[in-house]
């Protein structure tokens, strides 16, 4: 096959790994990073080997599932395993992803203040458009619009650049793993690779795989997709521990939010830096906010035979739009309400996101050894011993994450 | 007589076996289908004790419902069970999968099953595809129930009688009835390519073999252009090739051109040789111009002819031809003259030749005018289709008014079906 044909084929079949990968780095992901960088310096940048290399192993499972059976993930664990533990699981996924969609909307809001646009104003508004988009627009421009919000991505790696970071420090701070046992440091490491790797995005992936109809002989460049999409989604959020690293930690400065993050840039490194950073997050939060209220109502619809689709109307499809309404409306007026219980809801989130996220990788994992679902393409041993250690890891790690959350002290 | 009333599976899930002696034999763990007249019946259940499978057979049963399952047999007269591929079971393979409703032409999952008693057989009356089955299989359908009374509704039964339903894996086809089948043939090619793109690559594929050559070409020129070739690709050059020859060319063309080269011409090798050219013409135009989206065949008559012998012309030629309103008038060397409506044909006088009533003020677009024009040119003049033709004024083809509206308003079926 000559380099110009799989160039095409290639293109064709590129875009599910690449837009997943990249509305992964949404506003909890943005602030994580942000964060880390302006706490720990370059010392936390190893952590992102182990997590890409942990995502590119799941990913590549979940991309494998979806080319071989063209069915989605929560299809083929209500096939497989039956309507109960599929039904407690979309629950928990349900509340879950709604606290992700609020961190979402608060992101939105916070960028949205800091560029000095009242939030009573931009969160109605962002809220309705996302609405709109969804039920009122067709598919082509929701595609064409979320392909150009994924280029905005590249405005952390130049301003990365631009902070002008001490390289050697920074290739040490990659290469070299460092740990501090100081329960701040191992919290913001394990919150890397949970952020990075949540629950809802193997189930966006392996539909949109499914979706495309990619053909078991293409699934090579599907692959390469994944691969190429994991590697993006990670060198931007290296980015962003660059520049926070760079210009933040040796002032000392303490950041909570990815909103701060672009406030106290603005002194030190100008105004093109906090502009990148808060257009950036307001991009990521705003994408973050169509992807999962939607992705949330297909897997729900999917598993429970519901009808379900973009250009379905509220008529044909009542479940479908309403959860997907449902969760936009709750999400901007928590937004809107002073007082309402945010932290607690983000906190709740990211515990059931992390409850969730061994169940998923186990009944993927072993879906992807059923040689009824899968065939021959099931795990090759060698690859199965990595994924199952990969797997393996990310629970422990999820584990501790998790008593951290529950016994702050004793981290 | 075992069994009489009716059931839900999930109703006698994890229920108690006892033998005549009132002893546990186990619990229902799956129930066994097979082919029945009218309707698939249950043959044997399946019972656990102990980590073990046991085979129950149907004619050993004493009591069966919803309440007192119970066997004439003692526990060392039951056999071990081990699965296997060749039987059907409930639980196992049907339970929780998709099916086809033929009857609202969509595609449901299976909740849960209903039994009924029939000649002294439990048969497979419908599935329950509602919510209602749902919190059943979850043990919670009477609370359910409980809390809507408090806003005075009712949780609505959602059943789909068995005679309706078109499962979609192939060993599940074989007990089903032969209705489905034809209730899905008779569904509007549209709504069966709704149904395909609702499905995975797999399942459409099996399903669209079951269809007739005619109504299967019929719905893959509904769908979109990735599934359309995906599943032709899948299938066997000799059924590829049947199904594209029943399709118009321009619609063939549409098809072919999305393939992988070798396995387009292999088709059109086994196609027959004429119909297999007008597809090539068509083939060697841009897919978004005049020449991509037309077609080849129109009906074109000399403009010697009389009104009567066009009329008798008509009679043998509009059969095969799909826009008949317009009939081109056109010289020996297929030069474009005229055009007669089917309306003026009908309304002239019988003696009256062609090229006295035809219309030479026509409006036509070269095979390389963009879609947008053409679409432009037919809204304006109000045309129910427009001549291609080659700078010689030679008529190529024809666009036919529906063709060029699913270009810019494709059908659901067509649009990419994607969840974002």
């Amino acid at each position: 096959m000559s380099l110009w044909k799989r160039l095409v084929i290639f293109i064709s079949i590129m875009g599910p790994g690449i837009i997943t990968a990249n509305i992964d780095n949404d506003a909890s992901g943005i602030t994580t990073y942000s964060v880390a960088g302006a706490r720990f310096g370059y010392s936390l940048l190893w952590t992102l080997i182990p997590t890409t290399i942990a995502l590119v192993v799941i990913q590549e499972m979940v991309a494998r599932m979806g080319v071989v059976t063209g069915k989605g993930l929560s299809d083929l664990i209500r096939e497989n395993y039956g309507v109960r533990s599929t039904f407690y699981m979309m629950c928990i996924l349900f509340i879950a992803n709604m606290g992700t969609t609020v961190a979402n909307f608060a992101g939105w809001a916070a960028s949205m203040e800091i560029l000095g646009l009242s939030k009573y104003m931009m969160v109605p508004l962002g809220a309705l458009s996302v609405w709109f988009l969804v039920v009122k627009g067709s598919y082509r421009s929701v595609e064409r619009i979320l392909l150009f919000a994924c280029l905005l991505y590249f405005g952390y790696v130049i301003s990365g650049v631009l902070a002008r970071p001490e390289w050697k420090e920074v290739m040490y701070g990659t290469f070299v793993p460092q740990v501090k046992w100081n329960p701040e440091f191992v919290m913001l490491g394990i919150g890397i690779i949970g952020t990075t790797i949540t629950p809802w995005m193997q189930f966006y992936l392996q539909s949109s795989i499914a979706e495309k109809g990619i053909q078991k002989e293409e699934y090579r460049a599907s692959r390469l997709d994944v691969f190429i999409g994991c590697s993006i989604t990670d060198i931007v959020s290296f980015f962003i521990i660059v520049t926070c690293a760079t210009i933040l930690f040796p002032q000392g400065i303490r950041i909570h939010e990815a909103s701060e993050a672009a406030i106290a840039l603005k002194p030190l490194a100008g105004d093109y830096a906090f502009f990148v950073f808060a257009i950036s997050l307001a991009n990521a939060s705003l994408l973050g906010a169509i992807i999962v209220p939607l992705a949330t109502s297909y897997y729900i619809c999917e598993a429970m035979g519901w009808e379900r689709g973009v250009n379905k109307t509220f008529r044909d499809a009542p479940q479908f739009m309403w959860i997907y309404t449902v969760m936009i409306v709750t999400a901007s007026l928590l937004i809107l309400i002073p007082g309402a219980p945010l932290v607690l809801l983000m906190v709740l989130s990211s515990v059931l996101n992390g409850v969730l996220l061994p169940f998923v990788l186990l009944y993927a994992i072993s879906l992807v050894n059923n040689r009824k679902v899968m065939g021959e393409y099931v795990n090759s041993g060698i690859y199965n011993f990595i994924a199952w250690c990969t797997i393996g890891t990310v629970i422990v790690l999820t584990g501790f994450f998790l008593v951290t959350v529950f016994f702050p002290a004793a981290a | 007589m075992p069994f009489f009333g009716e059931l839900f599976v999930s109703e006698i899930q994890k229920k108690s076996v006892l033998d005549p002696r009132g002893e546990e034999l186990g619990k229902v763990r799956d129930l066994v289908v097979v082919k029945g007249d009218p309707l698939p019946k249950v043959s044997a259940l399946i019972i656990e004790k102990k980590k073990r499978l046991y085979c129950l057979l149907w004619d050993d049963l004493n009591i069966f419902n919803k309440r007192i399952i119970s066997t004439k047999i003692y526990g060392d007269a039951v056999h071990l069970y081990e699965y296997g591929e060749t039987d059907l079971l409930i639980v196992r393979d049907i339970f929780d999968k998709q099916i086809v409703d033929a009857n609202g032409a969509r595609v449901v999952r299976v909740n849960d099953i209903r039994l009924e008693g029939f000649n002294s057989e439990a048969v497979l009356l419908a599935v329950d595809v509602g919510m209602r089955g749902i919190m059943r299989r979850l043990g919670v359908e009477r609370g359910g129930d409980d809390l809507l009374k408090l806003f005075r509704k009712r949780l609505p039964y959602n059943l789909i009688s068995w005679n309706y339903i078109q499962p979609l894996e192939p060993r599940l086809t074989k007990i089903s009835l032969t209705v489905p089948r034809q209730m899905v043939s008779e569904l509007h090619p549209a709504d069966i390519a709704d149904i395909i793109s609702q499905i995975s690559q797999k399942e459409g594929e099996s399903f669209l073999k079951g269809l007739d050559v005619e109504t299967a070409a019929e719905t893959l020129s509904e769908l979109q252009p990735d599934v359309q070739a995906a599943i032709i690709t899948g299938m066997e050059t000799e059924e590829a090739a049947d199904i594209i020859e029943e399709m118009s060319p321009d619609e063939a063309a549409d098809v072919l051109s999305d393939l992988p080269e070798g396995k387009a011409k292999e088709i059109l090798e086994h196609i027959e040789k004429e119909e297999a050219e007008d597809i090539q013409e068509l083939l060697s135009h841009e897919e978004d111009t005049a020449g991509g989206l037309m077609t080849n065949e129109f009906i074109a008559y000399s403009p010697e002819l009389t009104v009567k012998e066009a009329m008798e012309a008509f009679r043998r030629d509009a059969g095969e031809v799909e826009t008949v309103y317009y009939i081109y008038v056109v010289d020996a060397d297929e030069r474009l003259l005229g055009v007669v409506s089917l309306r003026e044909l009908l309304l002239s006088p019988l003696d009256a030749k062609l090229s006295d009533i035809m219309e030479t003020k026509i409006k036509v677009v070269p095979p390389e005018t963009d879609e947008e024009e053409v679409a432009g040119v037919i809204s304006k003049y109000n045309l129910i289709a427009l001549p291609v033709v080659d700078s010689d004024g030679v008529l190529l083809g024809i666009i036919a008014m529906d063709d060029i509206i699913d270009r810019i308003l494709p059908p659901a079926a067509k649009r990419r079906r994607r969840k974002v």
